[in-house]
């Protein structure tokens, strides 16, 4: 009962807190895939240089978001706000999409590649008709989990001043008001299902027939 | 005509060059076979052929242009080729398999889909049916087949042939190698076919260039090969066997000779006496309307003296021991060991044309070997 009445009270709070964690999650992933999707791809022509940037991006990621968001504040361009949360949620989403996209791009049948070479494709056309059609699963799945996972870190960057569904968390805590607290975990974890729904939805719809039918 | 002039490849961290100086020059519209063992560089000189991979020194031509002055795509674009992996790709049809070359030369669309019916039509292939399947759809053999479709789409004159047939099953290859074979016989291309199984080089090729360790040993035609292996080497790459198989390059009619004595069905107390006039030690018997059933020896004849029961039944034995005249010489061979005759009779249809003993197959290879 107090649930539904924190929601009624305070529905214009809900709006904009789920607004404002949205929008969070969907810039970061929104940069994450520009920044990422082509590191990934052209770390698939050097080896060497894909080793260090996934060593790197794995260090990155090991980096409890709590002490992240801590980090940043302290450097002078980024401080408290939305510039040091969409950085640390880029820099999060390194390591699932760089990774994804180099792995769905390496684990193409070489002989496909050599094929459509031997035939005269163009390494741009051998790219886009071949390696990132036949990437898909991995690279999508990797993209699912990064917005699943931008979406609970977003929630985080409360602390360093997000006005998002992550304050009623912590303020709830802090209050021991119940209801604050559960309204902040369900519409997050609404909106988390809800993402990985949808984009498992579309990855049905994407991923080439040819590779989901059997004899 | 492909040429390969003093072409050395030599990678990185090699002290051997994987192709050592060769230079070799494959004739327009012919089967040209590279065979040798594993490693002996003739997947790495047929892929330089089409610049997939670029030779450290030495000049590759085709019809007498290097092919360093073509942009590689543009090269491979216009030049066959078939991978044993095949690498078809998995997201696309059969269809879409086989339009990727023509897409490629932005073909209109009606032109593309008339030349791809008609490709899977040539190979064999059940057009309803395959049409729109996918690649995982198919058996080993029929994606080797959509492999060379492919590569025939644009009808380029040159073909490059990596092991086509290497991944498929042994029947599945010997229909495959036959209808290449066919199917040369009308496109007449230049093909550069790559093997490590010198039967296949035998049965295939025009002509056979055999390496070893990147260097050619000997090019010459199959009969060339056989009859003259230039070294140790090329004799123990071809095996013990090598004048049997020497026979795979011919045909009954090859080494059959004529058939001296016929007789009817009810001439049968004759036959010795019809025999040892003509001087010869076999007849062939055939019924009224003149079909032949079988054959009796003279020894068979002069034994059985007049029992008619005795010498029908003997001839009726004989009645499989037919083959025609265009059957390989070797299945003959064996046919003769089989029925444990010592003649077979030769037929062109259902005519006899004549006749191969043990004898004229010896006097063949033995004419060929001196030659």
């Amino acid at each position: 009962m107090s649930l539904i009445n924190f929601f009624s009270k305070n529905t214009e709070t809900i709006i904009e807190y789920s607004g404002n964690h949205f929008t969070l999650v969907l810039w970061a992933v929104g940069i994450s895939l520009l920044i990422w999707v082509p590191t990934g791809l052209l770390l698939t022509k050097s080896d060497k240089w894909a080793a260090r940037v996934l060593a790197l991006a794995n260090t990155i990621f090991c980096i409890p978001s709590l002490s992240m968001f801590a980090i940043l504040v302290t450097i002078p361009t980024f401080g408290l706000g939305r510039k040091s949360a969409l950085f640390a949620l880029v820099l999060y989403a390194m390591m699932p999409l760089i990774r994804s996209v180099y792995d769905g791009v390496k684990n193409v049948d070489r002989n496909v590649i050599e094929a459509a070479k031997g035939m005269g494709m163009s390494t741009g056309r051998i790219l886009r008709e071949i390696l990132v059609p036949l990437g898909i699963p991995i690279i999508f799945a990797g993209f699912r989990i990064t917005v699943v996972m931008t979406t609970g870190i977003a929630a985080i960057a409360t602390y360093i001043g997000e006005r998002n569904l992550g304050r009623f968390i912590s303020e709830g805590l802090v209050r021991s008001n119940t209801p604050m607290m559960v309204t902040g975990a369900l519409i997050i974890s609404v909106i988390a299902i809800g993402l990985d729904t949808l984009l498992g939805l579309i990855e049905k719809r994407i991923v080439p027939k040819g590779l989901r039918v059997t004899r | 005509m492909i040429e390969l002039e003093k072409i050395t490849k030599k990678y990185p961290g090699q002290a051997v060059p994987a192709v050592d100086q060769l230079t070799l020059s494959m004739p327009e519209g012919e089967i040209c076979v590279l065979v040798g063992p594993s490693g002996c560089g003739k997947s790495t000189i047929l892929r330089m052929i089409n610049r997939m991979i670029e030779p450290t020194t030495g000049v590759v031509k085709i019809n007498g242009h290097d092919v360093t002055n073509t942009d590689s795509d543009q090269l491979r674009m216009g030049i066959g080729y078939v991978i044993q992996q095949i690498g078809l790709l998995p997201h696309r049809t059969i269809a879409e398999n086989i339009a990727i070359v023509p897409r490629l030369y932005k073909w209109p669309k009606e032109k593309i889909k008339k030349r791809v019916e008609e490709l899977i039509v040539m190979m064999g292939l059940d057009l309803e049916k395959t049409w729109g399947k996918y690649p995982s759809q198919l058996s080993g053999g029929q994606m080797q087949r959509v492999g060379v479709a492919r590569a025939m789409a644009v009808d380029p004159p040159i073909m490059l042939m990596d092991e086509p047939f290497g991944a498929v099953d042994p029947i599945a290859r010997t229909h495959l190698q036959d209808e290449l074979l066919r199917l040369q016989k009308e496109i007449k291309k230049t093909i550069v076919f790559v093997t490590h199984d010198i039967n296949e080089a035998i049965k295939m090729g025009d002509r056979i260039a055999i390496f070893d360790a990147g260097k050619l040993v000997q090019f010459g035609t199959p009969e060339e090969i056989l009859t003259h292996p230039v070294n140790e080497f090329v004799e123990n790459f071809i095996g013990h066997d090598r004048v049997v198989k020497k026979l795979n390059l011919y045909q009954v009619e090859d080494a059959m000779h004529p058939v001296q004595c016929v007789v009817r069905e009810n001439e049968w107390q004759n036959v010795a006496q019809t025999l040892k006039d003509a001087g010869t030690e076999v007849a062939f018997v055939s019924d009224q309307a003149g079909k032949v059933l079988g054959h009796i020896t003279l020894s068979d004849a002069l034994e059985l003296g007049g029992d008619v029961e005795g010498f029908k039944k003997r001839v009726l034995e004989t009645k499989k021991a037919f083959v025609q005249s265009t059957t390989p010489l070797p299945d003959a061979l064996s046919l003769l060991l089989e029925y444990n005759s010592d003649f077979l009779g030769i037929l062109r249809g259902e005519k006899l044309c004549g006749m191969l003993s043990f004898k004229d197959i010896r006097n063949h290879v033995y004419k060929k070997e001196g030659e």
